[in-house]
């Protein structure tokens, strides 16, 4: 009796386990041969009914007035179109999307005329009412992106045209009316479900459940841990040719994304670093470009910090004692020296001929001028972003090494940016290791820098330390003109690396790693990658 | 817990409704205690988060945003951080009486909500492995008290070490490539394959949820990708569960009333059994109960690389934003599974042990 029941336990034990094993297994198998929804995932490759990208997460929101990641900017971009926009290959020239403008000489006039017959995701037509409410209510909320409209005033002038005026020369509002942010919204739709274009509004919870836009795609779901799902507008009628009638977006960490995309489980990884770019298996592809990221030391100018940093032969040391060649080794596949604080794929960059350049005797001469001998510095930078996959930790360490061999003496001092960004904000860090992303597709963005601009500041660099910068900076906030405007910032550029309180090291290698079944990739600075540009092979 | 026993009634009876009585006046008691820990905790959560040196404002919000004194105004007072810390701790406690652990500003959601989405991720992965880890570490602990000095125990011994030495992240990210990337025997990462509909939530335990809605095709799915996670977590609690029980019992094993029942000739098995296992209960039934409480709080690193969207992952996005309220939620949380499992351990010995009784 005994025997027969334990043999029945034994039994139902090992039935147990093959019945969990084939489950396990089974399911494995069951992906591989696609399920629900069209997809032919798993082990398989992708067609034009679903694509999978993964990337890590950090969405708030896919409310375009609120949202300010770069995960948001992904999604936003394809359920939301902006009035203007650029093409997915050419990050300086603005082209029209829901509209075509005009401006005046002064480039203080905008007038937009909406494009006819355009329509959001439930059929109704888009019009000039629609976008001076979707900049109004960004403006009006208050929110992360509420400064990309900052002293711009929004008035419709009939049903299909809208006027943006401005009190100064404004010739980036078209390059930040193309952000995700300035997406157009339905307003009828937003009104109805709590919007208003003051903090009065109440549509995020309506908007992270389902898209009020004219984009290529709707919101399907959004998981803000998990994924994103979005399916295609089967009402858009833009410029834009959707392929794909599912996106999936997984939040995945960067050595899963490896795995997953070199099986082919997901079409797209985002995440991947410079290095990780170098072990991948053969078999897929890999767009691999400077990014837009510009990784710098900061060097405070103000005296009360530190007497040392703030003179300038100190800063002349520093600018000489990098190698910046080597740095390249850390950042990995992509990287490329940082010429000057405007990234390459802006206009105004400096060429490579006008980089800082390392120079051993000159920074150790610097340095002894400065008085740096015998004098313990702080290098303080947060150590728990990698911004565009680079680690900053292992940056800091090497320039402090090579400080160590000029003979400046810093010590390292990470933190959390959550801790350390307080310090960097205030102005009280002596030599600051941070980063800098593009807020909008043009080069203004960078005379944030400048004295007494935001950056600048950070740097103990107050108004009037620099006339001749400061000039600079007016001229590159107001010229239009192309030519000129290039002009201005490469000017800025060279007066920056020379007399600059900052260091423009590296910009980070920008790696999108792809199934080779699909095509259509391409790097931008603002939303990443365009995913209603992919398109199967 | 009080190890009294109930006293006889006027005819010497020890009885069961007296028992029940003094049962229901126990379990009040601890909620009470309950109650005023969690108070505590509350207290000692939010003190912690606002020591952190650094700004939640600045680490919310962006780098332009955070320079513009009307919107950190704004931030400041839509999250109440615009008045003194008592005004904001009692401003929390108010709208905790309520169940509103108030809105996250990193997700902008309640953060009950997100907790909700969140622990029942975790709960489903942490509810396989402590029931696998248990049952297997329990077996080995207790093979391995049996055959003492053996080849056996000495096999078991090293497995439980090994076990408990491998970093949780290693095993996973090891797991990961071999059973996912190199044998295609697991499916990748995430709860569910991309294309394959959550079930309607009940529990927002997919396995279950997928079950009560009927949906086969699911469950399967949902079951597939929980095997490699649990796998991990198994591992490591399986060693930690070998090593005690095999202590406990080798404890119990030394005990006269053992030694006794042995040489009344009992059979080895009933001894075992009978004797031995339910005099180690008390002990490994606790350490169960603890081991259950850290898988449901420190899974992190497991949760990240299964891009499983669980507590421990909310945990680490909320404190390494500076996200507060989430932090506290999480906290509180946490809190509450250890005082739920304290008090199912607890009332549990009653039921192992006879000698264990709540006294009136």
């Amino acid at each position: 009796m005994i025997l027969t029941k334990n043999l029945r336990i034994r039994a139902a034990a090992v039935i147990g386990a093959a019945a969990l094993l084939t489950s396990a297994c089974g399911g494995a198998d069951d992906d591989s041969g696609g399920s629900g929804g069209g997809q032919t995932g798993g082990g398989g490759g992708s067609d034009a009914a679903q694509i999978v990208v993964d990337t890590t997460f950090d969405i708030k929101t896919v409310d375009p007035g609120r949202e300010y990641e770069p995960t948001g900017q992904i999604l936003v971009k394809a359920l939301y179109d902006t009035l203007l926009t650029f093409a997915d290959d050419d990050t300086t020239t603005v082209i029209p999307d829901l509209a075509s403008y005009e401006s005046n000489d002064d480039q203080t006039e905008f007038t937009f005329t909406v494009a006819e017959g355009r329509v959001f995701s439930d059929g109704t037509a888009v019009t000039a009412a629609d976008a001076v409410f979707s900049l109004q209510r960004l403006q009006g909320l208050k929110g992360n992106p509420s400064f990309l409209l900052d002293g711009v005033t929004v008035t419709e002038v009939d049903e299909m045209t809208l006027k943006l005026t401005t009190a100064e020369p404004s010739p980036a509002l078209p390059a930040i009316l193309a952000t995700p942010s300035c997406g157009i919204l339905n307003s009828k739709v937003v009104l109805e479900n709590g919007g208003a274009t003051d903090e009065s509004d109440q549509a995020e919870q309506f908007l992270n459940e389902t898209s009020a836009g004219s984009g290529p795609y709707t919101l399907d779901k959004l998981d803000a841990a998990s994924e994103a799902i979005l399916v295609k507008n089967p009402k858009y009628n833009g410029p834009q040719t959707p392929a794909y009638d599912t996106v999936i977006l997984r939040n995945t960490e960067p050595a899963t994304q490896k795995m997953n995309v070199e099986r082919g489980d997901s079409q797209v990884a985002l995440g991947l670093s410079g290095d990780m770019i170098d072990s991948l298996a053969e078999g897929v592809e890999v767009e691999s470009v400077p990014s837009a990221t510009v990784v710098f030391l900061l060097i405070n100018s103000d005296a009360a910090t530190s007497a040392v940093t703030a003179k300038p032969e100190f800063v002349k040391a520093v600018k000489a004692a990098i190698d910046y060649d080597s740095l390249l080794e850390i950042a990995g596949r992509g990287a490329a020296q940082a010429t000057g604080l405007v990234p390459s794929v802006f206009l105004g960059a400096l060429p490579a001929s006008e980089a800082l350049k390392y120079d051993a005797d000159a920074a150790k001469a610097a340095a002894e001028a400065a008085g740096a001998a015998g004098q313990k510095l702080t290098l303080s930078f947060p150590n728990d972003i990698d911004p565009t996959g680079l680690n900053l930790t292992t940056l800091a360490e090497r320039v402090q090494a090579q400080l160590a061999a000029v003979g400046i003496d810093v010590d390292l001092a990470p933190a959390p940016f959550a801790t350390e960004v307080d310090a960097y904000r205030d102005g009280k860090e002596q030599i600051g290791l941070w980063y800098w992303n593009p807020d909008y597709m043009d080069p203004a963005n960078y005379l944030a820098f400048g004295p007494g601009q935001t950056v600048g500041l950070r740097a103990g660099w107050p108004a009037g330390a620099n006339t001749a910068i400061e000039e600079l900076v007016a001229k590159g906030y107001t010229t239009g003109d192309l030519a000129e405007r290039k002009t201005v910032f490469e000017e800025w550029g060279k007066a920056m690396n020379a007399d600059g309180p900052f260091v423009p090291l590296v910009q980070p290698g920008s790696n999108v790693v792809y199934q080779p079944t699909v095509t259509g990739v391409y790097y931008n600075p603002v939303w990443l990658i365009n995913v209603a540009g992919l398109s199967p092979a | 817990m009080s190890l009294a026993s109930p006293q006889p009634d006027a005819k010497g009876r020890r009885g069961g409704g007296g028992r029940h009585a003094a049962l229901a006046r126990y379990i009040a008691k601890r909620l009470v205690i309950a109650i005023g820990l969690l108070f505590g905790m509350t207290l000692v959560t939010f003190c912690l988060t606002n020591l952190v040196p650094g700004d939640p404002v600045a680490a919310a919000l962006g780098q332009r945003a955070a320079d513009d004194p009307e919107t950190v105004a704004r931030f400041r007072a839509e999250y109440g951080l615009d008045q003194s810390l008592p005004a904001q701790y009692v401003a929390y406690l108010g709208r905790l009486i309520h169940f509103d652990l108030g809105t996250s500003w990193q997700t902008h959601r309640p953060v009950s909500a997100d907790l909700a989405k969140a622990v029942p991720a975790t709960m489903e992965i942490a509810f396989g492995a402590i029931v696998c880890a248990a049952v297997i570490g329990i077996t080995f602990g207790a093979w391995s008290a049996y055959r003492r000095g053996r080849l056996t125990d000495q096999s078991l011994r090293l497995v439980s070490l090994v076990g408990i030495s491998l970093p949780t992240f290693w095993t996973a990210i090891v797991c990961f490539y071999v059973f996912y990337y190199r044998l295609g025997w697991a499916p990748g990462s995430g709860r569910l394959t991309p294309g394959v509909a959550a079930p309607p939530r009940v529990t927002g335990m997919y396995t279950v949820d997928a079950l009560l809605a009927g949906e086969w095709r699911t469950f399967v799915d949902a079951s597939a990708h929980l095997a490699l996670p649990t796998l991990v977590l198994t591992l490591y609690t399986v060693g930690l569960l070998t090593r005690f029980s095999r202590t406990s019992i080798l404890e119990v094993l030394d005990q006269d009333y053992v030694r006794a029942a042995k040489a009344k000739g009992l059979p080895g098995r009933t001894v075992f059994f009978r004797y031995v296992l339910r005099g180690a209960a008390v002990p490994i039934l606790t350490v169960v109960g603890l081991a259950f409480g850290s898988l449901l709080s420190g899974t992190v690193l497991v949760e990240s690389i299964f891009g499983w969207p669980g507590l421990g992952s909310y945990a680490y996005q909320a404190s390494s934003k500076l996200d507060l309220l989430a932090v506290m939620g999480v906290g509180l949380v946490v809190g509450l599974v250890y005082l739920c499992v304290n008090l199912v351990v607890d009332l549990a010995y009653g039921f192992i042990d006879p000698r264990v009784r709540v006294g009136r």
